[in-house]
């Protein structure tokens, strides 16, 4: 029971992890808590079954038209939205992101209903709700097996970017201190506006896994998972990738845990209990830098 | 000039004593005009952090569940009266604001930003789990209405609120209260105090001002002033569910102060009215077009971007209110502004 739990909460952790670097790139970036990538995540899984239903896209191309779109809207918020605040006080900023999450939030009430939808069952591989095999005590779905393998594929396609490309490298240059970067020559814009088409594109495809696996879509589906990834992030230290991926696991891995064995209840409050720990006691997260005091 | 604004108070004054008698207040008015009230109360509570003190408060509309709840439960289930519930309720609340803000105080406000954010979420949560205490999401139904009363007295005389227009009056009474107290520290030592750690931490805790102190103390303030007005709500409205409280709220009367002005009292409550009636009128026009009523947040969610964006100040700008008038103040602020852009 105990090994099953214990497995399931590394799925969810997994797919916490990839909405959770989304939202610590572009803390690193730009320095701004961008509250709209819960929504991005939400209108991943949404246009992804509209593609599947309405225009008749299997399943994988579906995904991956989902995440190109995702990206553009990504880039499109920050244009339209936060790039003329660059220079605005922080709390402007930081109230345009809340009211761009509400927003796309009714946007998607609009078009999708408020209520909850299924995922698109046909359109999903029988494959996917069998056991695939049974590893000791431990029933493992053939989702789990395609959702481990596309977290973690992405995930090191990632860090590969981070740390191998140029763009990678200019986006770690901007996090250390962006004027600098402008001087050596690096187009700022353009490192942030790629720094929200992956970190949207990595949402949208954490959406569309949470939504096959709780076979759920709603339009307030981004909140809650807006606040656990935002408390990975922290639990990990904010800025820092890595971080946001470790973050991610152990956070899954304690709330299933959690509502296993302590309260069932109180699951969805566990990353804000996790978040307060990790505030109190070590503000700069498990690998983050130092956040030393800022008033 | 001023005998002609005192006139122009004591009118508006006049009006809104005499508003519950006119032909045009119905029902439905008064019990708009009520709402517009608990929720100036709730935007000027909440304008103390974001407005005075620079920290985004995502999650005010807690502080007005713990107010409301606490009221029900004691009204309820204990008949305790409505004035003695006030002061121990609003108690609570500075207490829970202190606890939900202590976290935060040595790090940057977007620490603070987000455990507000989360919460909301954790208050829904206990309201809809702890069903013992608050019937879940069963909701809490007969809460008995507020009742002046001299039986503890000896004296038997009883009056109980049965209608809008005694809640317009006591509702009124809360609105001037607040009002009053908040003018009186904004141009206190603490509202200074408040206003300097928002133009400059650094600067402010140079000056030989404890931020640690001064912000809980505004933790504190704001969140009394957030369950006062849910005190008043739950034994106006008489039914309370948790759904009431979720973030949603949370947004609507942080609308307000954005539209308002972040920092401008007056701002708060013009940002209450405004967005009350725009809400009324949208609950009916929304449907016309076949959309849900709920769908009128994005309107709201449209204000607040298009204002950061084109309006920062809002609709009426705050400054300081020392600086009102002294010319001394302006130009330094003025030139304070040229340099940061700069």
């Amino acid at each position: 029971m105990f090994e099953q739990q214990l497995f399931n909460g590394l799925t969810l952790g997994l797919i916490y992890a990839l909405i959770a670097v989304g939202y610590t790139m572009v803390y690193g970036v730009i320095e701004l808590i961008n509250f709209a990538h819960g929504e991005v995540y939400m209108l991943g899984a949404f246009l992804c079954i509209t593609f599947i239903q309405a225009l008749g896209v299997p399943l994988f191309p579906a995904m991956a038209l989902a995440m190109a779109f995702c990206a553009g809207i990504g880039v499109l918020i920050d244009q339209i939205a936060y790039k003329p605040l660059r220079k605005a006080p922080r709390l402007a900023a930081l109230i345009t992101a809340i009211g761009v999450s509400i927003f796309l939030q009714n946007i998607a009430m609009i078009i999708w209903g408020s209520r909850p939808v299924p995922f698109t069952r046909s359109a999903v591989p029988a494959a996917f709700s069998e056991t695939a095999f049974t590893l000791g005590s431990v029933n493992v779905s053939g989702l789990q097996v395609f959702i481990y393998a596309l977290t973690i594929a992405m995930m090191i396609g990632l860090t590969l970017i981070i740390n191998k490309t140029k763009v990678g490298t200019a986006m770690r240059a901007l996090a250390q201190n962006a004027t600098a970067a402008a001087l050596m020559g690096i187009n700022v814009n353009r490192v942030i506006s790629f720094t929200f088409a992956l970190g949207s594109g990595l949402g949208a495809v954490a959406g569309i896994l949470v939504g096959m696996y709780y076979n759920t879509l709603s339009a307030t589906m981004g909140y809650n998972a807006g606040v656990k990834a935002f408390a990975a992030a922290v639990l990990g230290g904010i800025g820092s990738v890595p971080g946001a991926m470790l973050g991610g696991v152990v956070l899954g891995v304690a709330e299933t845990l959690g509502a296993g064995y302590v309260s069932s209840q109180y699951r969805d409050g566990l990353g804000y209990a996790v978040m307060i720990a990790v505030i109190l006691l070590r503000p700069s997260g498990l690998l983050g830098k130092s956040v030393g005091q800022k008033a | 000039m001023t005998g002609n604004k005192t006139a122009l108070k004591l009118l508006g004054l006049a009006a809104l004593l005499a508003f519950p008698v006119l032909p045009i207040s119905s029902e439905y008015v008064m019990h708009v005009a009520v709402l517009i009230m608990v929720y100036a109360v709730l935007a000027m509570g909440l304008n103390v952090l974001p407005g005075f003190c620079n920290l985004l408060d995502l999650g005010y509309v807690g502080f007005y569940g713990i107010g409301a709840y606490t009221a029900g439960i004691l009204a309820y289930n204990h008949n305790v009266s409505f004035w003695l519930i006030v002061p121990g309720a609003v108690a609570l609340g500075a207490l829970c604001g202190i606890l939900r803000g202590a976290p935060t105080l040595r790090l940057s406000g977007d620490y603070f930003a987000i455990v507000t954010f989360g919460f909301t979420e954790l208050v829904v949560l206990f309201l809809t789990n702890e069903i013992w205490l608050t019937r879940g999401p069963l909701g809490l139904p007969g809460i008995p209405p507020i009742a002046l009363s001299l039986e503890f007295l000896g004296i038997d005389w009883r009056y109980d609120f049965l209608s809008e227009v005694p809640y317009y009056y006591l509702g009124l009474a809360m609105v001037a209260a607040v009002y009053v107290v908040m003018c009186r520290i904004e141009d206190s030592r603490l509202g200074r105090a408040w206003l300097a750690i928002k133009e400059d931490p650094l600067a402010a805790a140079s000056c030989g001002i404890n931020l640690m102190a001064y912000k809980t103390v505004a933790f504190a303030f704001s969140a009394g002033v957030g369950a006062l007005a849910g005190c008043f709500m739950a034994q106006w409205s008489m039914f309370l569910a948790p759904d009431v409280f979720k973030f949603w709220e949370s947004f609507l009367v942080l609308c307000m102060i954005v539209l308002g002005g972040l920092g401008n009292i007056n701002g708060a409550i013009v940002g209450a009215v405004v967005l009350i009636a725009l809400g009324e009128i949208l609950r009916v026009v929304l449907p016309k077009f076949g959309l849900p009523a709920e769908t009128r947040f994005l309107v709201y969610g449209l204000i607040m971007i298009l204002i950061m964006r084109f309006k920062p100040g809002g609709f009426f700008p705050a400054i300081a209110a020392t600086s009102k008038k002294s010319r001394l103040i302006l130009d330094l602020k003025a030139r304070l502004e040229a340099e940061r852009a700069g």
